[in-house]
């Protein structure tokens, strides 16, 4: 059984080809690398805003853009399925805008073995477009692998300080997360009986012989644990501000915008449809330490000094909301959770972004060796104070990150009062590291160690070059806050139609 | 636009002559509207985008387009010589656009995002002058605050979904009136209050209000006293059926004691502008306790009508007063302004002097809005001071004394900053030097100040803004007229005499010293308290939390099994001993580390 090529197909595959073609372009002088690269990363963009334009499922909620091919490996009950549905949708869509933002700005990086740096990019958006793009359980894993490993490579080779000890802590940490869900996801194999990897027939066979008690419990928690390391649940966190700080600008991108959404994805769209009971038994768990994100997290970025560090731990930070949005087990949350996933990923894509920038001006990261840049860079300035109110949520350029938030909140009301009260102090912290980053960096006098640095450098303002990649990031941003219903509506289609959400609903929609 | 200032000012100000003519065209040529369009539906709850146009709107939205337009006027001539004005004219547009779809929100989500977004144009305002250190930390300092009070207001308004499935105001309003869903707790109406205690300035997140003085004078007067900070009264007077007689109780306390205690910290001031923000936070105090006497007069009287009263007496008198303030005060800043203008950024009051001759017009205009301020009779803070104060005599014996009290305060502060500022000989070069400045800047000043001496008569008002000001008005002549013109009038006299006596014409020094005045200038040690407990406590556990995230997570578990197992071991070991010394030696231990760290 074998269906006609989409362009699913192509948007995995461009990049992948790219990548090969890369290598050999690297032969012929940077600006072939270059123009083989960004086209690489432009044309699986072009054909997700097509999906995203003409997505029209069958059956609402469904998946479109669906095709299955054999691999050779029916046996096991494992093909080439891929699709999107409402939740996929958005992600995929990001995945592409971050992958061009970020391959537009490694093309013009002074990295050395430029080609082999794209190669390894290129390589990882190819996973990353997968990961999005499965139905088959099998290869929404095998696509993560394949964006993980060049992440650990380009840390290793072309990070920053310490980058050895950060790609060998991401190697131990991820590797382990990793691990612990694909044995969860192999015990759902296992134990469904249903002999497939393919997320839809898995779930009709759940949802006809749903798991025994003592099997789910185990099987969620491999599965909440393994993506928990991946999303960084606190305290299992401890890699991603050391990875992002060593990692070069557009890894991080990458890693911190789209990669780490796969865990908080697999939670959403496998690991609590097929297992429904999981959250209740694991509830006390999933709560105390997403708290554990959001204040203890909280308070450690405001104790950073290093701006790529606190720009680590504010993203691990958030990603405590979309843990709590997905506790509550509910549309809002949920569909709360997910327009969080998108906003963030596209803001800390920018700010990482825009804190390579800030280096290169200030030859530093250390804050409190920055001081006064808006004078000398008033642009990039501008730009920076945008990507972070984004990060805060403040309506307005994080509108966007703001409804994420928003529909996570309203959810935890009806959830558990207490958990939101403690939750929503994050929008105060946040809020305090936030500006004091935009003080130090962009406000007040110059301190002694900049003027230092720019009797051997000129500052300038942004370049074009430079400013291409973070429009496209901040343009996307907007668009979405401010047409919000371009994701969400498909998004709670979706939702709708997975029971284990709407059935949460409809109990705690009865309440008044 | 960022490079070429005269342009950016022409367009801003252009801007905000379109807002005013379309404002004019909502309020006279259009009735009472609401329009809403689904933004994004999440599960079974539907947010929407929409205005809603009733009588609350319309006087609000007069208020922040006439004075925004006489400000941004102002500002073409403050700002003429800036390098960065262009910043300055977009930021005071993107608050103009906030502040008007704040105005003109109909849900509450809609109103939190305009909301949030006239917060960051303050900041952005506040912060102007980005190489002044002290102007970065009043402008985060001025954002946090406003998000801890945002905090109760996020979660109020989650209440509010669980509570209605809805955040359409109208919706809202016809549940409560229909008796579906009562209101059973004050914790709504209080955690949206939260959110005017961070905007409005009141006790105790009003610390950031004087602060924010750092920004450019005009900005001090649009912002940060004529409207913004007045939203947070605005959103009182939108959610004005979702409170419970606790909750009014509650908002007219913290109300009257902000009136009270700003009051007496602006005696000891001597910035001429922190005089005039600490006068601002007494009279939202004073609005804030006009909006809670109200309603629980309302409540008394008809419990069951209360909620469907599109206007409560509260509301008016709230909304009253918040319209001759904002008249009267913008004049005052605008004033304060011109003079800071003209001595070249002198801010210190006693630094003044004598400026009585030297900038007539500007002196007229400041004295007959410190004259209506102060409640000069048949001036316009005259009747809407009348209206609260008669609420209150109905309501609350106590609180009508102590806002008595309030009066003769403001009257006090007053006078002394007039007498200081104006008469007697000037005490700098540059106060010496001073001159009056062109018309671009005093014709604001005469606009304003003519609405200040007439903003009280609700006949000066076009119909389509009256009701709430005649009904402000009627409450100012009812019943209790008498008693309350005579504590009004008599809280005039003394504090006026009083201040005549004590203050010397152009004074170099202030007259009082010693420990108690020491309190006022200190502002009861609200700044100490917060500053020691972000500096020693919030920064500690932050850094004491990282130090752990270091040691305990980054160095042990990751640097190998080994050593976590062997650290377990030891502390399996020496934990169970049941050796009640080997307790006292780890609680010391522990004790030691917590020290080396937070010490």
């Amino acid at each position: 059984m074998n269906d006609s090529v989409s362009l699913l197909h192509f948007a995995i595959a461009i990049p992948l080809l790219a990548a090969f073609a890369t290598l050999w372009a690297g032969k012929l002088g940077r600006p072939a690398v270059q123009i083989v690269s960004v086209t690489g990363f432009a044309l699986p963009t072009l054909l997700a805003i097509f999906a995203w334009v003409s997505y029209n499922p069958e059956v609402a909620g469904g998946y479109d853009f669906v095709t299955r091919h054999n691999t050779g490996l029916e046996a096991v009950g494992i093909s080439l399925h891929l699709g999107l549905n409402g939740v996929a949708l958005p992600l995929f869509v990001m995945a592409a805008v971050v992958g061009l933002a970020a391959g537009l700005y490694a093309a013009q990086s002074k990295a050395e073995n430029l080609s082999r740096y794209l190669f390894c990019l290129l390589v990882m958006q190819s996973g990353l477009m997968g990961v999005f793009a499965s139905i088959d359980v099998f290869f929404f894993y095998f696509f993560h692998e394949l964006a993980l490993i060049p992440t650990f490579v380009m840390v290793g080779v072309w990070g920053g300080r310490e980058r050895s000890y950060a790609a060998m802590k991401m190697t131990i940490y991820l590797t382990l997360g990793a691990m612990l869900s694909l044995a969860g996801l192999i015990a759902l194999y296992v134990k469904s009986g249903a002999e497939s990897f393919d997320l839809i027939t898995l779930k009709a066979h759940l949802a006809a012989a749903p798991l025994s008690d003592t099997v789910s419990t185990y099987a969620f928690g491999l599965l909440l644990f393994g993506f928990g390391i991946l999303v960084s649940l606190w305290p299992l966190h401890t890699w991603a501000p050391l990875g992002y700080g060593a990692a070069p600008s557009s890894a991080a991108m990458l890693h911190a915008g789209v990669l780490k959404k796969f865990g908080l994805y697999g939670l959403i769209q496998i690991a609590v449809p097929l297992i429904p009971g999981g959250v209740g038994q694991w509830e006390g768990w999933i709560i105390w330490l997403a708290l554990g994100n959001v204040v203890i997290v909280g308070l450690v970025t405001m104790a950073q000094r290093d701006l790529k560090q606190m720009l680590g731990y504010s993203s691990v930070m958030h990603m405590g909301y979309a843990f709590l949005g997905i506790a509550a087990m509910s549309v809002i949350g949920v569909s709360g959770a997910v327009i969080m996933m998108v906003a963030h990923g596209l803001t800390v894509a920018l700010l990482f972004m825009l804190s390579t920038m800030i280096h290169h001006r200030t030859q530093t990261f250390e804050m409190e060796e920055m001081g006064g840049l808006s004078k000398k860079a008033p642009v990039l300035s501008a730009f920076f104070v945008c990507g972070m109110m984004a990060s805060i949520a403040l309506p307005g350029p994080g509108l966007a990150n703001f409804w994420g938030e928003f529909g996570i909140f309203v959810s935890l009301w009806q959830f558990k009062p207490w958990v939101l009260c403690v939750a929503a102090t994050g929008i105060i912290i946040s809020a305090i590291y936030a500006l004091r980053a935009i003080a130090r960096v962009f406000f007040g006098t110059e301190s002694e160690d900049f003027q230092e640095v720019q009797k051997e450098h000129t500052v300038i303002d942004m370049t074009w070059a430079e400013r291409v990649p973070a429009l496209i990031l901040i343009i996307v941003l907007f668009f979405i806050g401010f047409f919000p219903k371009t994701i969400s509506s498909s998004l709670n289609d979706a939702l709708e139609s997975e029971p284990v959400y709407a059935t949460t609903e409809a109990e705690q929609g009865g309440s008044h | 636009m960022r490079r070429n200032g005269a342009l950016a000012s022409g367009v801003s100000v252009g801007a905000a002559a379109l807002i005013l003519a379309t404002a004019g065209h909502i309020i006279f040529r259009l009735e009472n509207f609401e329009f809403s369009s689904n933004w994004i539906q999440l599960g079974p709850l539907s947010l929407d985008f929409g205005f809603l146009v009733d009588d609350l709107a319309k006087l609000m939205l007069f208020v922040v387009a006439f004075v925004g337009f006489l400000v941004h006027v102002f500002s073409l001539g403050y700002m003429k010589e800036d390098p960065n004005k262009a910043r300055f004219f977009g930021g005071l547009s993107i608050f103009m656009f906030s502040m008007l779809g704040l105005v003109m929100a109909n849900s509450l989500v809609t109103l939190f995002i305009f909301w949030e977004l006239v917060g960051f144009s303050s900041y952005m305002l506040i912060g102007f002058y980005l190489d002044k250190p002290s102007a970065a930390a009043a402008s985060k300092k001025a954002f946090i605050a406003n998000r801890v009070g945002d905090f109760g207001f996020l979660i109020g308004i989650a209440m509010a979904i669980g509570l209605f499935g809805t955040v359409s105001l109208t919706e809202m309003r016809e549940l409560v009136v229909s008796g579906e869903v009562v209101v059973g707790t004050a914790a709504l109406g209080l955690l949206l209050f939260c959110g005017t205690v961070g905007k409005s300035g009141q006790i105790p997140l009003h610390v950031w209000l004087p602060d924010a003085m750092e920004g450019p004078t005009p900005v001090s007067a649009l912002i940060h006293a004529a409207t913004m900070v007045a939203a947070g009264v605005f959103l009182l007077c939108r959610t004005g059926f979702l409170m419970t007689a606790d909750a009014l109780n509650v908002i007219m306390w913290v109300g009257v004691a902000t009136a009270i205690y700003a009051g007496l910290t602006a005696i000891a001031q001597r910035d001429i502008k922190k005089i005039l923000a600490y006068s601002t936070v007494s009279q939202l105090g004073y609005m804030v306790a006009a909006f809670g006497l109200g309603s629980l007069v309302a409540l008394k009287d008809n419990p069951g009508d209360a909620a469907s009263a599109v206007v409560t007496g509260g509301v008016a008198a709230a909304m009253f007063h918040l319209t001759t303030h904002a008249f009267f005060k913008a004049l005052l800043f605008l004033g304060s302004g011109s003079i800071i203008h003209a001595c070249h950024h002198e801010q210190d009051i006693f630094k003044m002097g004598g400026l009585m001759k030297k900038m007539p017009v500007t002196f007229a205009c400041f004295t007959l809005g410190l004259a209506a301020l102060v409640g000069t009779p048949y001036l316009s803070g005259y009747f809407s001071k009348d209206a609260i104060l008669a609420l209150a005599v109905e309501e609350n014996m106590t609180v009508f004394y102590l806002l008595v009290f309030g009066a003769f305060l403001t009257t006090f502060y007053m006078v002394r900053l007039w007498k200081i500022v104006f008469l007697g000989k000037a005490n700098s070069e540059n106060a010496k030097h001073a001159h009056e400045n062109g018309l671009v800047m005093t014709v604001p000043l005469m606009l304003l100040a003519a609405l200040a001496v007439l903003g009280g008569y609700a006949g000066i008002y076009p119909e389509a803004m009256a009701p709430l000001v005649d009904m402000g008005d009627a409450i100012a002549h009812g019943e209790h007229h008498g008693t309350v013109m005579v504590h009004g009038i008599g809280a005039w006299i003394v504090g006026l005499a009083l201040a005549w006596v004590v203050y010397g014409a152009g004074a170099k020094e202030d007259r009082f010293g010693g420990p108690a005045y020491a309190v006022l200038q200190k502002k009861f040690f609200f700044d100490e308290v917060y500053d020691f407990y972000i500096a020693k406590i919030q920064q500690r556990v932050a850094l004491t939390l990282h130090f752990f995230e270091q040691i305990a997570l980054s160095g042990l578990i990751i640097r190998g099994a080994a050593g976590v197992a062997g650290l377990i071991g030891i502390g399996l070991k020496s934990l169970h001993v049941g050796s009640l010394h080997q307790y006292v030696y780890w609680f010391i231990a522990g004790l030691a580390i917590f020290w080396f760290i937070a010490g």
